[in-house]
């Protein structure tokens, strides 16, 4: 009963929220179109779509292929705002004592909290791509490359949870008010393949982008956009992957968002 | 453990660690004693007041009872329950109100926000509905009809109001409060403060409130314990502790002088020379003179703080005799007001 209202209590927020402020649902249903008209604006400075192909040797169309590293991009940037970053905005707003007296784990009111939110948001951004996809492609193909992103939205949050957690540990156990995850997310999206393929980036970058759950989601997209029919070893290959991230990340999230809460508690950072 | 007591704590020590700069790359590592050994227990259905001076270690000690901060010694509990060991239980037992400005949503209605924090703890569907309107109709919102306001419209009393009906949320037994009126007008002062003792007189639920108004602490607290830089320096109820000064009354002065330096000198003096306790405090432009004089002297430590007050060519505006009061306690015993 108490998680079931944790859940319903994040897409209740969200509700709230847009029902209190227009302008943010509007600025929510447009910012999937302004993220991808400033990737595809910035590559075009470097050359043109055909250029991009030809340097990167990509075998689909480049503005499906950032259509897809846009939805995966804006889905991983919202899970590490949304739950990394959550921690300083409640104490920002002076509600972080309140979700903490919550009587559920912090990470769990966190990431619970948000996955209704997370689903319902991406899923409607994923849609708004839906007919441009369409257009490029036939009925079929289109539908089929949708259906793999969504997927690559669902498996690939996972991981990033427990990811993102691991930023909530560190910021809650310092009083510090940088949002290290301002500078940190962009980062992360660069060395996950987001925005050039992680596999032509310098051999350093790649081992970074060997452990970011990230980088398995924006290949599982980019399988959506390269692969005329995706085909199922490469995209269960992907999943397991990500599965086996999941578990790894949410359980080390699970002990050190505990760590920080006590370390916290212990510093009066709260 | 009495099963009376609702809330115990035993010898609660607490240091603050923190780093000064010093240049570009030193710094200095400064150690702030915040609790020296505090305890003290509150009985089931009283309103408990910790009173004391901004920094005396009040907020701290709530903190710790709430299981937001944790002690470097020394043992709370709850109903029972220990505030470190069983955290989630006392959790579960307690509705907290830190702050009065902040801790909302403020882009939801005061409506929203309850219901928000009540899916957070726990509550949903009808009951969750009927608590909530329940809670506004007892607070008073429903009556000034900002419920579907957003809080970013709300004023500091409405915002008081709201947090208190948070903190009733999920009906606890045991309600504990952080300066609940801080900058509160006098009115809303006074209906949260009616509000407290009928929760706790009618309803027999425990309040602890920390407050640095004495007159609050006087109005509403069964119970009060003064704690100053850290420490309890005396506990009971306020006619028990108004009896520490038994045989005194407060004498007290409102002087106009330019120069602030000359007032350590002028409190020296009094505490002295005359060898009565005094506090010196601005308020409204000029300063308030406190002393704790025995009754029979009132005369005489009158007319020799005067004249200290004209070798230091102070302008006395008014002088009033009053029955003593918790202030009074607290300058009796440490000298000095710091409110």
């Amino acid at each position: 009963m108490g998680l079931i209202s944790l859940l319903k209590s994040g897409i209740m927020l969200d509700i709230y929220f847009f029902k209190n402020n227009k302008s943010e649902l509007l600025s929510m249903l447009l910012w999937p179109y302004l993220m991808l008209g400033l990737i595809l604006g910035a590559g075009m400075l470097f050359g043109s779509t055909s250029a991009f192909k030809q340097n990167t040797g990509l075998n689909a169309d480049p503005i499906i292929y950032f259509i897809a590293s846009t939805i995966v991009a804006m889905a991983a940037i919202s899970v590490m705002w949304e739950v990394g970053g959550n921690i300083l905005f409640l104490r920002w707003i002076g509600a972080l004592p309140y979700v903490l007296l919550a009587p559920h784990r912090i990470s769990t009111t966190l990431i619970l909290s948000y996955i209704p939110r997370y689903l319902f948001l991406s899923l409607i951004q994923l849609l708004e791509f839906a007919p441009i996809i369409i257009l490029v492609e036939n009925l079929s193909s289109g539908v089929l490359k949708i259906l793999v992103l969504a997927l690559a939205i669902v498996v690939g949050m996972l991981p990033l949870l427990g990811f993102s957690a691991l930023f909530a540990s560190i910021l809650i156990s310092i009083k510090e008010e940088t949002h290290v995850l301002s500078w940190l997310n962009p980062l992360i999206l660069l060395f996950s393949g987001a925005l050039y393929p992680a596999y032509l980036l310098p051999y350093w970058t790649q081992v970074i982008s060997w452990i970011l759950p990230s980088t398995y989601t924006i290949e599982l997209a980019r399988l959506a956009s390269i692969i005329g029919s995706p085909q199922l070893a490469p995209i269960t290959f992907l999943i397991g992957v990500l599965l086996g991230m999941t578990i790894v990340y949410n359980s080390l999230a699970y002990i050190l968002i505990d760590i920080g809460e006590r370390k916290a508690l212990g510093k009066g950072a709260i | 453990m009495s099963s009376k007591i609702a809330i115990e704590a035993n010898d609660l020590v607490k240091n603050y660690v923190s780093f000064i700069r010093r240049g570009i790359f030193g710094r200095r590592r400064v150690v702030v004693e915040a609790l020296k050994g505090v305890s003290f227990g509150v009985l089931k259905g009283e309103v408990f007041g910790l009173l004391g001076p901004n920094g005396a270690g009040k907020t701290t000690t709530v903190k710790i009872l709430c299981t937001l901060l944790l002690p470097d010694s020394g043992t709370a509990t709850i109903l029972g329950y220990d505030v470190v060991k069983d955290a989630s239980k006392v959790r579960r037992i307690i509705g907290v109100s830190l702050t009065v400005e902040k801790g909302f949503y403020w882009k939801l209605t005061g409506k929203e926000n309850l219901k928000y924090f009540g899916m957070l703890y726990g509550l949903d569907g009808k009951f969750l509905e009927d608590r909530v309107n329940m809670l506004l109709e007892l607070v008073g919102l429903r009556k000034l009809g900002v419920e579907d306001k957003l809080y970013e419209e709300y004023s500091l009393g409405m915002k008081a109001r709201l947090s208190l009906a948070r903190a009733l949320l999920t009906d606890p037994p045991v309600i504990i409060l952080d300066e609940p009126t801080l900058g509160l007008d006098p009115p809303s002062a006074r209906c949260l403060r009616e509000m407290l003792v009928k929760l706790a007189h009618e309803e027999g639920k425990t309040v602890l409130m920390t407050t640095h108004n004495m007159f609050e602490a006087e109005m509403v607290c069964d119970r009060v314990a003064i704690i100053d830089r850290g420490e309890i320096i005396v506990m009971g109820t306020v006619d028990e502790l108004k009896k520490r000064v038994a045989g005194s009354v407060g004498i007290e002065m409102f002087v106009l002088t330019s120069a602030r330096a000359s007032l350590d000198s002028i409190a020296l003096k009094i505490r002295e020379g005359i060898g009565v306790p005094c506090s010196i405090v601005g308020e409204n432009g000029g300063y308030r003179i406190k002393i704790v004089s025995p009754s029979d002297e009132v005369d005489e430590v009158t007319s020799r703080t005067l004249r200290i007050l004209h070798d230091h060519k102070c302008s006395v505006r008014r002088i009033e005799v009053k029955e003593p009061t918790l202030e009074d306690v607290f300058i009796k015993l440490t000298g000095r007001t710091g409110f």
